[in-house]
């Protein structure tokens, strides 16, 4: 038989929180032991009178409610709606696709862009010359 | 805390007049969970109001998998252990929750009232645990949240929070019995006695 020692750890858990070899070592133990019966049966009780306090509610200071309704009332927006948050969804979706695709687009754009020759070194560049019009050469 | 599924989804659908009932309704119960665990009274409304206004921000994600009030104590549970890790303080014992008005449940048979009368008198040795001791001990005997739930909420691990339940447990038990002069051992043993469960 176990000893009173070493299932006193085990009294105050819950039967859901214990191994099966603890359950059971308390269980035996706790059926000879009435000492350890009454401790065991003591834990139970303030358990069920702790899951109790769940049902028992504390009044909150006056106003509390009246507060509670206008920081919603301020901060609730028509976008909370299931319907509205799926139409938001997917026209920032949308949008953010249009983006993308431009970004890409005037990428590839700018990348098509044939590249600046550089003069060379050492050359010297001239302007353009004008092209001569008809009316110019007949003059000449 | 009794909430219809109708006044949920009415809610999530943005009806205004549901979304304040639900307020209405569940107030009380986010407030007096919210003084468990955060231990003073001011705070306890400024987390309701917080509590509140993540649940207009997240209820539409609500999809109806757990109870509301389940859900609502989760969220409870996150903002204020949120508002304790954000604020970073202990509140002293003195200032800690002290029910002013405790609202009595439907009559029940004897066995039931005795739980309560004795849940009323655990408030207030509740209420005088230390801090870690008494919000694992709320959230894991008095709302039922499994100790993966508890671990997870408080940043500690499961052997963690079963070492501060167990202490907290046997505490409360001892103070309890200090308190009442052996009540609850002798009504425990008297049980026993008439083979009533217990």
């Amino acid at each position: 038989m176990t000893s009173c020692h070493s299932i006193r750890p085990l009294l105050p858990a819950r039967a859901e929180e214990l191994t099966v070899f603890e359950a059971r070592a308390r269980a035996e133990h706790v059926a000879t032991c009435t000492r350890c019966a009454t401790e065991a049966a003591a834990y139970s009780r303030l358990g069920q009178a702790l899951a109790t306090m769940a049902n028992l509610e504390v009044a909150p200071a006056d106003g509390t409610l009246e507060r509670v309704l206008v920081a919603i009332g301020r901060r609730r927006t028509a976008v909370t709606t299931p319907r509205v948050l799926a139409a938001a969804g997917a026209s920032g979706a949308l949008v953010a696709t249009v983006v993308v695709a431009r970004a890409v687009h005037h990428r590839r754009q700018t990348r098509r862009q044939p590249a600046r020759r550089r003069p060379l070194p050492g050359r010297l560049r001239l302007p353009s010359l004008p092209v001569p019009t008809p009316a110019l050469a007949r003059a000449k | 805390m009794e909430v219809d599924r109708e006044l949920v989804e009415a809610a999530q659908a943005g009806d205004r007049w549901a979304l304040e009932e639900l307020v209405r309704r569940t107030h009380r119960s986010v407030y007096t969970c919210a003084l468990r665990l955060v231990g003073n009274p001011d705070d306890a409304a400024d987390v309701t109001q917080d509590v509140y206004l993540r649940v207009v921000r997240k209820l539409g994600g609500f999809r109806h998998e757990a109870s509301f009030s389940t859900w609502l104590n989760r969220v409870t549970t996150n903002v204020a252990m949120s508002t304790l890790k954000r604020r970073a303080r202990r509140f002293a014992v003195e200032g800690a929750a002290v029910p002013a008005d405790t609202r009595d449940p439907a009559p029940e048979p004897s066995e039931r009232a005795e739980a309560v009368a004795l849940a009323r008198r655990l408030e207030l040795l509740v209420a005088e645990l230390p801090e870690g001791q008494r919000q694992v001990l709320v959230l894991r005997d008095v709302y039922g949240q499994s100790t993966e739930e508890v671990a997870n909420a408080m940043g500690l691990t499961p052997g963690a929070v079963k070492v501060r339940l167990f202490r907290a447990r046997e505490r409360l038990k001892a103070e309890l019995e200090a308190a009442e002069g052996g009540q609850v051992v002798a009504l425990a043993g008297r049980r026993r006695a008439t083979g009533r469960r217990s």
